[in-house]
């Protein structure tokens, strides 16, 4: 048995329960003590050296799990017919990947970081315990393992939404709690309809839809999916349930809202492509209103987020918008049914991350060094932090999608998918709203990287900044120039993807 | 049999006439009548006995007779499961309370008769030991002899015996028109006898359904159970988390099942009807537990809303239903025992009864917080914990069935567990996250509970976790019971 | 002839000679000579019951040795054996329970007056129950009515005496009609002996003759005998007769009294007019009714009253309004179910008087439930008692008003339209009696403020300290438990009983 490939998400869950532990029993016998800042530095260094170290040790275990063939581990069952079971297919091997590269880069930032936030034992507990389940996500491999940890993820994010105590950071948590939670719902419904009408609930390419069980229940079976369409979405921050977004992300401490908006809104991502392609199939829902309201929803938020993104002066709550606006890319993509298009929504995904966590860890920095958080205060900044602005420029015109950045390519795929698939006129609807959303990123992008290096005859330079912050400029760094290599040289990646989309097509 | 009914009854009367020296020779005694008791009907439902067991004849055709099935090994376990742990926490707790001797006295008693409802053979039986089980627990209720308690006890023994009364006339019906008062799989209604009277015996079953209801506090009969929150907690946790109300719908189960019969029952306006009623409870309990702000009576609503799941896979009237209404039965018992002795504990240490006065509290007692999160975490359905296993199979239940509401239910099965997430967590946000400025030092002097109170408690997350991870076997068990369903 | 067969006519001899010799003994020796005296019948009664179990056959007695129509008969079956059994018996208990506040409420000179009451209220009571002529059955009627408000009257207060005059005057109104209703039958039929008065109604039945003065006659005899056991709405005499008299009065009026009259009632349904006869005609529709009505409306007037024995009165006219139900729904088993709540209502309605007694004793001889506060933690026996008979009125199981509502809803189910009503009003009674008696253990239960303790300072009384008392509420709940546990073998005498009773 190939148990062994749960050792990814052993190790960093029970690492993090620890942390957690240790937490809760140092404020027991404390009183009257700073909770908030108790770490003296050598009790930080050792916290430091024990995450980065398992962090490193996931990461190799899972990349070693991810790619050394298709393994799967069967555990007990849960409940009559229906095991824990782990699967490593094409689209896990992905998520799983891209998910180690950003999480052990925002984790290695937030060693920094976290000492201007304080409560590190408890962010770093959370932290690894929500790696490990996103591991255990990705590698689920049927439709109720899959459930259980996005539940977990939801239970085990809020404390890091929630970090700073304050109370707009406590109800933003628990309207993320509760926006989570009912798209969770809205989906185990579905997931009830399903266990009805599927011969499996294992993950099967091209999905496992009985035609014989559904037969007579088809208006029934749409509803239900539609209803799982918009739970999960909820997570991918989909209009109607995206409220959330824009609360939680932003008053999460830096590294958590980039580990937030990059990597668990894909998970979101992941239930979707899971329950359409590998349960449902796309047979069944090729040409139904489900298409039709699914494609409108996404190009809704797409649209909407921009928007809102580009009249918002709080700078994380800027990048929250268009967190929502870009997932919805995501999402068009997968609505449209056609190779082309998800081929397009699954580059994407991984771009998004690496560009989205780059562009929260440059305003982490910003508030680290400067505590400035509203865009229109960010004027010369580039003159004080070059490496940092320079590095937000090229994430930024990723995702504007000029070449020969990567989101060129994705944004390239999504809009020859659409014109290619038979979806009517969203076929050119499609490229018209990803077209205008991309200005609109230009343009509420873009004004930083200007007024940054470009401050104007009356600004007094202060320059200096950027000194002992490498430890948060390396990660930074690191993902920027993925960005920029994986647009020079996308097509592994591409053709990967693409072979994927045949086998569910 | 006789004696696992007879003993509690007999030396928990004796309780306040023993000459015990001190206390804890007095909790010695009554620890180790319970533990023996649970280790006799243990016994009694590994070998079962295939008689039935007559104690003695009322009338011409009327006697209390006991015999022991499936169903009603599934109730006595858990209650002979249950009790020895109660009685465990209630040692710690009542020293806080006093007058502890006629409280234990009452306390066993209890559970003689719980055991007696659950050992009926007939419904003759079972109605008179539900009476009895009203008339035990009103001293306990009123325990505290506080004004509050005084006028809880009046609404519940009102509510109790008021539904008691209809509950008397279905009785009488099954009586008249059954083969025989006894409880038989599948039901005792004589075709030759009701040919006819159709409706007039649906009619009465909705009444009967509606009269033992009240002990499930559905709507609108359910106002008594926030109301004996008033109750010390041994009380309100045992008592209305499990043994009361579970008994309640426990003889739900046997009427419907056992005798009035499913084929009768099964796609009439009687079953819409009283489908009706569930689900509106199932919404109800929620949203006042939502807006609740005294912590035991939250628990409490939230135990109407999970009452009234237990009902809806019985309403169902199908063998998938009581599956799910069985599965229910038995994991909300645990987790919901495991909430109230949390909540108990905190009252304990702290004297503090309202939500928004448990700020920070859970970095001073974090055992029972992370405790009490685990419970709400299996309330809500969160896979891995036995709270999903049992929705889960309501679900199915409900969806397998051809009935039209069955598909709301489900749905409000999931807005419930939605608002119940929200009511849980809330509670444990708070203890953890109180707040940036939040002043710890207001909380010197608290601590987590001793091993006697703390023991229970992680048993029941064990046990949560077992029945969540490793629930097949039960289930197999409870298909095998519901079989004869048809 | 055997000699037992001679002991009920001794016994009505016994008690009704009594009367007058309890008048020249002092007070203290006509209490014991009193006590003596029912003990006695109550054995002799019970050779009789006996007697008659073993031939199983009832017998005609003849006084005087005079035979019909002219001599008088006595006729002894077995539901009227256990009847006089159980009403001596209760008599017996309620005598002693009350023996304590007889001596303290009742002036020394009237003591003996009191006693006398008594023995003529025993003997016309087993005349009624045995007597087989209706003229005589009359004549004891009167006797009973006013032995029953010297019962009432004894205790000189202005509240006793008007509730006395006002019962003196509802009853002879019933005295009255029922004198008239059998003066119709009597000119209709010829006869006064009650089995030939049954053979001749009988072919008017049949020729159809007399229609209306039949219907008439029936009706006055039982609207008077309904008046007299205060059947709704005629009870308006009840609570404040039952309120204010002694404690063994009212304990043994509402056990005893009112249950003599129904007896009547039956008796002449069953054997002067025949049931089938009274089957066929509306007279048992209206008091099916009237019982019904009495029934709730009994119940909430309890619900509103403040005083605890007033509330046990209205409770009283509940119980009347269950028997007469009984009565109305027209069948076997509904004349069994109400028979049988004769005696447990007896039982149970003694049993409530005598322990409210002791409980306002413990709380300044007050009435009102304020002050009953915690009354139960003062006299722990009194308290028992009036929870167990609270708990029979309810229709707990194991107790003897579980079983009667048993009867009573199995007497209704399979009739045609008068069964729903009967049950909804068996369920909302039983609502309404929890309400109030189960309302008043609960504030029985309750312990005072320690403000109004020290306050009030009531005193405590154990077990010990009243043996006599005690030990009849003891009897008196034994009684109901063994309503409640062993009915079977009661009720296969009842039916026995019942079936010679034509």
């Amino acid at each position: 048995m190939n148990a062994w490939i749960l050792l990814p998400v052993i190790l960093p869950a029970l690492s993090g329960i620890c942390l957690l532990c240790s937490s809760l029993r140092s404020h027991l016998h404390s009183s009257g003590v700073d909770v908030w800042n108790d770490l003296k530095e050598e009790e930080r260094g050792r916290l430091h050296r024990f995450v980065g170290i398992v962090l490193v040790l996931t990461a190799v275990l899972a990349l070693l799990a991810a790619w050394s063939g298709e393994h799967e581990v069967r555990l007990f069952e849960l409940m009559e017919g229906i095991p824990v079971y782990f699967r490593i297919d094409a689209v896990g091997k992905m998520f799983v990947t891209f998910v180690t590269i950003v999480w052990v880069a925002v984790g290695f930032y937030s060693f920094l970081y976290m000492k201007h936030e304080g409560e590190e034992r408890r962010f770093f507990g959370f932290f690894l315990l929500v790696y490990g389940v996103l591991i255990a996500l990705d590698f689920a491999g049927n439709l109720v393992t899959m459930y259980l940890f996005y539940e977990l993820m939801t239970l085990s994010s809020m404390p890091l939404v929630m970090h700073n105590g304050s109370k707009e950071a406590i109800m933003a948590a628990l309207k993320y709690l509760f926006y989570s939670m009912c798209g969770a719902y809205l989906g185990l419904f579905g997931i009830f309809f399903l266990y009805r009408c599927c011969d499996t609930l294992t993950f099967t390419a091209g999905g496992s839809l009985n035609a014989a069980l559904v037969s007579g229940r088809e208006g029934t079976m749409l509803i239900a999916v539609m209803a799982m369409l918009i739970g999960f979405g909820a997570k991918a921050g989909m209009f109607p349930l995206h409220a959330w977004l824009p609360t939680a992300h932003p008053v999460a401490p830096s590294p958590a809202s980039a580990a937030l908006s990059a990597v668990i809104v894909k998970s979101g991502v992941l239930a979707v492509v899971r329950v359409v392609y590998y349960m449902v199939g796309t047979e069944f829902l090729r040409g139904t209103w489900v298409q039709t309201v699914w494609m409108t929803l996404t190009l809704l938020t797409v649209f909407l987020g921009s928007l809102l993104a580009f009249r918002e002066p709080v700078f994380k709550k800027r990048l929250a918008y268009s967190t929502v606006s870009q997932v919805s890319y995501v999402l068009f993509g997968l609505s449209l049914l056609q190779p082309q298009a998800f081929t397009g929504a699954l580059l994407h995904t991984v771009f998004h991350a690496f560009i989205k966590s780059a562009l929260f860890l440059t305003a982490g920095i910003i508030i680290y060094q400067t505590g400035k958080t509203r865009v229109d205060e960010l004027r010369g900044i580039g003159k004080e932090m070059p490496c940092m602005l320079w590095c937000y420029t090229f994430a930024s015109l990723g995702l504007i999608g000029i070449p020969p950045m990567s989101g060129f390519v994705s944004k390239w795929y999504l809009a020859q998918g659409a014109l290619q698939a038979s979806v009517g006129a969203f076929r050119y609807l499609g490229p018209a709203v990803l077209l205008a959303s991309a200005l609109l990123t230009a343009g509420y992008l873009l004004p930083v990287t200007i007024n940054g290096f470009l401050p104007g005859k009356d600004w007094k330079v202060r320059s200096g900044e950027e000194n002992g912050i490498q430890m948060m400029l390396i990660p930074l760094a690191v993902l920027a120039a993925l960005t920029i290599l994986l647009g020079l040289f996308p097509n592994p990646l591409a053709s990967y993807i693409y072979e994927l989309a045949m086998t569910v097509m | 049999m006789a004696v696992v009914i007879l003993l509690p009854i007999l030396f928990g009367v004796l309780i306040p006439l023993f000459p015990f020296k001190n206390r804890a020779q007095m909790m010695f005694y009554i620890e180790t009548v319970v533990l023996v008791n649970s280790l006799l009907v243990l016994c009694l439902l590994l070998n079962r006995p295939e008689q039935a067991f007559v104690l003695f004849r009322l009338n011409g055709n009327l006697s209390i007779s006991f015999q022991l099935d499936g169903l009603g090994t599934v109730f006595a376990g858990i209650v002979s499961a249950l009790w020895p742990l109660a009685t465990l926490y209630a040692f710690e707790y009542m020293k806080h309370e006093g007058h502890e001797t006629y409280f234990f006295m009452f306390y066993t008693i209890t559970y003689g008769i719980t055991l007696g409802i659950a050992f009926s053979e007939d419904i003759v039986t079972m109605y008179c030991f539900y009476e009895m089980l009203t008339l035990v627990t009103l001293p306990l209720i009123m325990h505290t002899l506080s004004r509050e308690a005084i006028l809880a006890s009046r609404t519940y023994l009102y509510y109790s015996l008021g539904g008691a009364a209809f509950a008397f006339i279905g009785m009488i019906f099954i009586l008249n028109y059954g083969a025989t008062a006894n409880f038989v799989p599948g039901g005792v209604l004589d075709p030759a006898k009701t040919a006819g009277s159709e409706n007039l015996l649906l009619l009465i079953y909705v009444l009967c359904f509606l009269g033992f209801s009240v002990k499930t506090a559905m709507w609108p009969f359910g106002a008594w159970l926030p109301k004996a929150g008033v109750a010390p907690t041994p009380v309100t946790a045992l008592l209305h988390a499990v043994a009361v109300v579970k008994a309640g719908a426990f003889t739900l189960m046997r009427i419907t099942y056992y005798s009035f019969g499913t084929e009768f029952l099964r796609g009439t306006w009687a079953q819409t009807v009283l489908m009706v009623f569930v689900i509106i409870t199932i919404v109800y309990g929620c949203s006042r537990a939502l807006k609740e702000t005294h912590f035991k009576r939250r628990l409490a609503y939230s135990t109407m809303s999970n009452l009234s799941y237990i009902l809806f896979g019985v309403v169902l009237m199908s063998p998938l239903g009581l599956v799910g209404a069985l599965s229910h039965m038995v994991f909300h018992a645990v987790m919901k025992i495991c909430s109230f002795f949390c909540a108990g504990a905190v009252i304990y240490k702290t004297g503090r009864n309202y939500i928004h006065e448990l700020n920070g509290l859970g970095r001073k007692m974090p055992r029972v917080f992370v405790i009490f999160a685990i419970s709400g975490f299996a309330l809500m359905g969160v896979p891995g914990l036995c709270g999903f296993v049992s929705k889960w199979n309501l679900a199915k239940a409900a969806l397998a069935s051809t009935h039209p509401l069955a598909v709301i239910g489900v749905a409000a099965l999931l807005i419930s567990a939605l608002l119940t997430a929200i009511y849980m967590l809330t509670i444990v946000v708070r203890a953890f996250f109180p707040g940036r400025d939040f002043d710890y030092s207001s909380l010197d002097g608290i601590e987590d509970p001793g091993w006697m109170m703390l023991l229970p408690l992680v048993l029941f997350v064990i046990t949560m976790f077992l029945f969540g991870l490793h629930s097949a076997p039960l289930i197999r068990a409870f298909t095998q019971l519901a079989a004869f369903v048809k | 002839m055997e000699f037992v067969q001679n002991f009920p006519f001794i016994c009505i001899i016994l008690s009704l000679f009594s009367g007058p010799l309890s008048s020249v003994l002092s007070g203290k020796k006509a209490k014991w000579w009193n006590a003596f005296v029912i003990t006695a019948i109550g054995l002799m009664n019970i050779a009789v019951l006996a007697f008659v179990v073993s031939t199983g056959e009832p017998y005609v007695y003849r006084m005087g040795h005079f035979s019909a129509p002219w001599g008088n008969e006595i006729r002894v079956g077995i539901l009227e054996a256990v009847m006089a059994v159980f009403f001596c018996v209760t008599m017996l208990l309620c005598m002693l329970g009350g023996i304590a506040e007889r001596e303290e409420e009742i002036e020394e000179s009237k003591q003996n007056l009191y006693y006398i009451m008594v023995n003529l209220l025993l003997s016309s009571l087993l005349a009624l129950i045995y007597t087989n002529d209706l003229f005589t059955a009359y004549v004891f009627v009167e006797i009973n009515t006013i032995s029953a408000c010297g019962l009432i009257m004894i205790r000189q207060n202005g509240r006793t005496i008007v509730a006395a005059t006002r019962y003196m005057i509802m009853s002879l109104l019933g005295s009255g009609m029922l004198l008239l209703g059998i003066c119709f039958l009597y000119s209709i039929t010829g006869h006064l002996l009650m089995s030939n008065i049954q053979q001749a109604v009988w072919n008017l039945h049949e020729t159809g003759m007399y229609q209306v003065p039949l219907l008439v006659a029936v009706g006055l005899m039982s609207v008077g005998l309904a008046v007299k056991s205060a059947l709704f709405p005629f009870h308006g005499w009840l609570p404040d007769a039952y309120g204010y008299s002694t404690v063994s009065s009212a304990a043994i009026l509402s056990s005893l009294v009112s249950k003599g009259y129904i007896f009547l009632l039956l008796k002449i349904f069953y054997r002067v007019i025949g049931f089938e006869v009274i089957k066929d005609s509306k007279v048992i529709h209206v008091l099916f009714v009237f019982g019904i009505a009495g029934m709730i409306i009994g119940s909430i007037d309890a619900i509103r009253e403040n005083s605890i024995r007033r509330m046990i009165a209205y409770s009283s006219v509940a119980q009347i309004g269950y028997i007469y139900m009984g009565f109305g729904l027209g069948t076997e088993l509904g004349v069994l179910s109400s028979v049988f709540h004769i005696l447990c209502h007896a039982a149970t309605k003694a049993l409530l008087f005598l322990s409210a007694s002791s409980l306002t004793e413990v709380s300044g001889d007050s009435t009102s439930f304020f002050d009953l506060t915690g009354a139960g933690y003062r006299n722990k026996a009194a308290g028992l008692a009036f929870t167990v008979g609270s708990l029979s009125m309810v229709g707990f199981p194991m107790l003897g008003g579980f079983i009667s509502k048993i009867l009573f809803a199995q007497a209704a189910v399979g009739h045609a339209y008068k069964m729903l009503p009967t049950l909804i009003a068996l369920a909302v009674s039983t609502i309404l009696n929890t309400v109030y008696f189960l309302k008043t253990v609960i504030r029985i239960y309750t312990p005072m403020r320690s403000e109004e303790k020290k306050e009030k300072q009531y005193k405590l009384v154990t077990m010990g300290q009243q043996p006599v008392k005690s030990a009849a509420l003891l009897c008196f709940v034994a009684l109901n438990l063994v309503l409640g546990l062993f009915s079977q073998p009661i009720l296969t005498l009842l039916e026995r009983g019942l079936s010679m009773f034509a």
